[in-house]
């Protein structure tokens, strides 16, 4: 759209005046987040490598909260500082629930959303639990520091 | 992967009588298969494989056309079946049949009575069967011949190695330790030919080892057993980690342990091997999050003691206080150390009347067992201190086997099939050393199945029907695991990709297998209140 100078059409000019400052959408963070709430973790992951706002923004736990529990009903208050304490919305999301739910997508019953959370933070638990083990003992009890509990989500085994 | 499979089905095709053989003594002849002839058929052990094929065309070929096989059976006239190859060969040219083209992917049109070939090695079109009548028959023949000369040698082998390890195992049962030990001698040169990697190959290895571990160092088995405690919980994790059976005891025992739990705040669970606890962070957290709040949780880990001054007990019950502190439950461990189940007094427990019991036992129960059937063997003394502690509920998983038969041969075919079918569900897992060292914790527990007997034999499996004969027997009663552990059980294993895992539900108890042959069993048990309840507790 071009927009043409009209010095003497006042109205036109104090319009445009007020049009020249573009809409930044970083000066509207509000707006932000309500956005980047919807994506799916890809393209948050995605949106965290634009700039330092909205990295810092995607790497705040409650929009990852948002899509572990996208399409389950909202979830007691107890869970969220379980979750906190195991190591946060987007550790569960990445290792556990975006492979549970990728896995499980293709025989998806619908009964079934509830329990794929439930069944992620079990999971999720453990590897914590793994995780524990690898900083604090020091004879080989768990082998190399990365825990292997969730290593069978992490590759996907064709046979 | 299935070629173990493939090679028992063909095996069991063309001698129904493995292990009823009479013939053992005799050593196979020069071409003949030995055992088949001790059955009265005569086939040489270089077409063993393609007489199974055609025997399984034939089966295909009669069901396809019933009028066809009424009246082969009234009109037709047939020549020395003792010759089981040509026999199976004129049968089906009275079908009509083509000669054998490829060895899969092909669909019989018993209309036309032509063979539609869906196999790339021609890359022909299956709506143009004309190409395929330009293929002649000898050509064909020999593309096929080429192509599976090699696995046709290797599942030969295969063949013949099972029969080799049946025969020894029955000279050994018998005391024919010369002829055991010349087979044995054979058995290793067999498997130069056979791929050693995957398949019946690695079983065969493993059972093979066994056997002489038995013939020449008898039956203390103390090299078998003798892994430290710090060893086994190394291989148990690898085990855990390659394969699910261990993870489908822990959440099945799990859930239904949280559901006995429901609605009592003061909880105590039992475990009779905690080795790093794995199975316990599922449970702090499911209670961390059940409506009302956690109990107070109180954890009694039962382990072998460990050597040079750590206390591997104490080590994982800081652990795991650790993670029930992060998610905020009230928590309290106690380790009890005991190299055998049956050392253990239920004072050492201190379990407080008020609370709710758990005795979760995963694969232990069957270690109690002994040969003979005393009055007062350990598995009675155990289960009768269990009933007086009036648990809630009992957890038990055990290997779904029955290797505690008092016959070796039996023993023996039992644990060839079962490890088989362990072994081939082990194919599917690609993280190693996960996968090695899984292989050799199972490796050991195959060794002190063969090779060792008495008070050396701790693998004493036996099946679910067999426990439940004998908990009901020491005054427990079945409870049904719900639908929510059957629900948790599928979901875990979609999750393993491979998908030969099945779950099955068989009167309240629930088993994990391969390809529908259960391997693993879980079930849950509670103390039943009986008049006679003050005698039995301890």
């Amino acid at each position: 759209m071009v927009q043409t100078h009209h010095c003497e059409d006042h109205e036109t000019v104090g319009e445009n005046k007020e049009k020249r400052p573009k809409f930044f959408i970083n000066d509207h963070v509000d707006i932000l987040i309500e956005i980047l709430k919807r994506l799916d973790g890809r393209s948050l992951c995605v949106a965290a490598s634009v700039c330092r706002l909205w990295c810092t923004i995607a790497r705040n736990d409650s929009l990852w909260e948002n899509l572990c529990f996208r399409h389950v009903s909202p979830p007691p208050s107890s869970v969220r500082s379980v979750v906190l304490a195991l190591g946060g919305y987007k550790r569960l999301y990445t290792g556990c629930v975006r492979p549970v739910r990728s896995r499980l997508g293709r025989m998806r019953k619908a009964s079934w959303a509830g329990d794929e959370v439930q069944l992620s933070l079990s999971l999720f638990c453990v590897d914590y639990y793994e995780r524990l083990g690898g900083s604090n003992s020091n004879g080989r009890l768990v082998g190399e520091s990365s825990p292997s509990s969730l290593m069978f989500l992490c590759k996907p085994v064709n046979v | 992967m299935l070629r173990y499979d493939s090679t028992s089905s063909s095996a069991g095709s063309s001698s129904g009588s493995l292990s009823s053989s009479s013939s053992s003594s005799k050593p196979p002849q020069q071409d003949i298969d030995g055992l088949l002839a001790g059955a009265g058929y005569k086939v040489r052990s270089s077409e063993l494989r393609q007489v199974a094929q055609r025997l399984e065309r034939l089966e295909t070929a009669m069901g396809n056309s019933p009028a066809d096989f009424s009246q082969l059976a009234s009109d037709a006239i047939l020549y020395n079946p003792s010759d089981l190859a040509c026999w199976v060969d004129s049968l089906l040219t009275e079908f009509a049949e083509p000669p054998p083209t490829c060895s899969s992917d092909f669909i019989v049109d018993p209309v036309n009575n032509q063979t539609v070939v869906n196999s790339a090695w021609t890359a022909a079109e299956p709506h143009t069967p004309q190409v395929h009548q330009n293929i002649t028959y000898d050509e064909q023949q020999s593309l096929d011949n080429q192509l599976t000369v090699v696995t046709a040698m290797e599942e030969d082998s295969g063949i013949r190695l099972v029969h080799m390890l049946m025969t020894c195992a029955e000279c050994v049962q018998s005391g024919d330790l010369s002829l055991a030990t010349s087979l044995i001698d054979d058995m290793q040169g067999l498997l130069t030919h056979v791929n050693t990697v995957c398949g019946i190959g690695k079983v065969a290895g493993h059972f093979i080892d066994a056997l002489s571990r038995r013939i020449f160092q008898g039956m203390g088995g103390g090299s078998v057993n003798g892994g430290s405690a710090f060893e086994n919980e190394i291989l148990y994790h690898h085990f855990y980690e390659a394969c699910p059976y261990l993870k489908f005891a822990h959440f099945t025992a799990n859930q239904a342990i949280l559901e006995a739990f429901d609605g009592h705040d003061c909880v105590h669970v039992v475990d009779f091997n905690l080795m790093h606890g794995l199975q316990w962070p599922a449970l702090i957290q499911a209670l961390a999050l059940r409506p009302g709040g956690p109990p107070l949780l109180r954890l009694t880990g039962i382990g072998p003691p460990s050597p040079d001054g750590r206390d591997s007990l104490r080590e994982i019950g800081l652990r795991l206080a650790e993670l029930a502190r992060s998610v905020n439950v009230r928590f309290a461990f106690r380790g009890v150390a005991a190299s055998r189940l049956e050392d253990v007094k239920p004072w050492m427990l201190q379990v407080n009347p008020k609370e709710a019991v758990a005795v979760n036992s995963i694969m232990q129960l069957h270690r109690l067992l002994g040969c003979e059937q005393t009055r007062d063997s350990p598995i009675d003394t155990v289960l009768s201190w269990i009933r007086g502690l009036n648990p809630k509920i009992m957890t038990v998983v055990e290997q779904e086997a029955n290797h505690n038969q008092p016959g070796f041969l039996d023993r023996f075919t039992e644990a060839l099939y079962y490890y088989s079918t362990m072994f081939d569900s082990l194919e599917a897992c690609r993280i190693q050393p996960e996968k090695a060292l899984a292989e050799i914790y199972i490796q050991r527990e195959i060794g002190n199945v063969v090779s060792c007997e008495g008070s050396a034999r701790v693998e004493r499996h036996e099946p679910l029907a067999k426990w439940r004969r004998r908990l009901s027997g020491a005054g427990f009663r079945a409870l049904r695991l719900g639908s929510n552990a059957f629900k948790q059980a599928s979901m875990l294993l979609t999750l393993f990709s491979a998908e030969g895992y099945s779950v099955e539900e068989n009167e309240g108890c629930l088993s994990l297998g391969w390809h529908s042959s259960p391997l693993i069993a879980a079930s849950a048990w509670q103390a039943v209140p009986a008049w006679d309840n003050h005698m039995s507790s301890s």
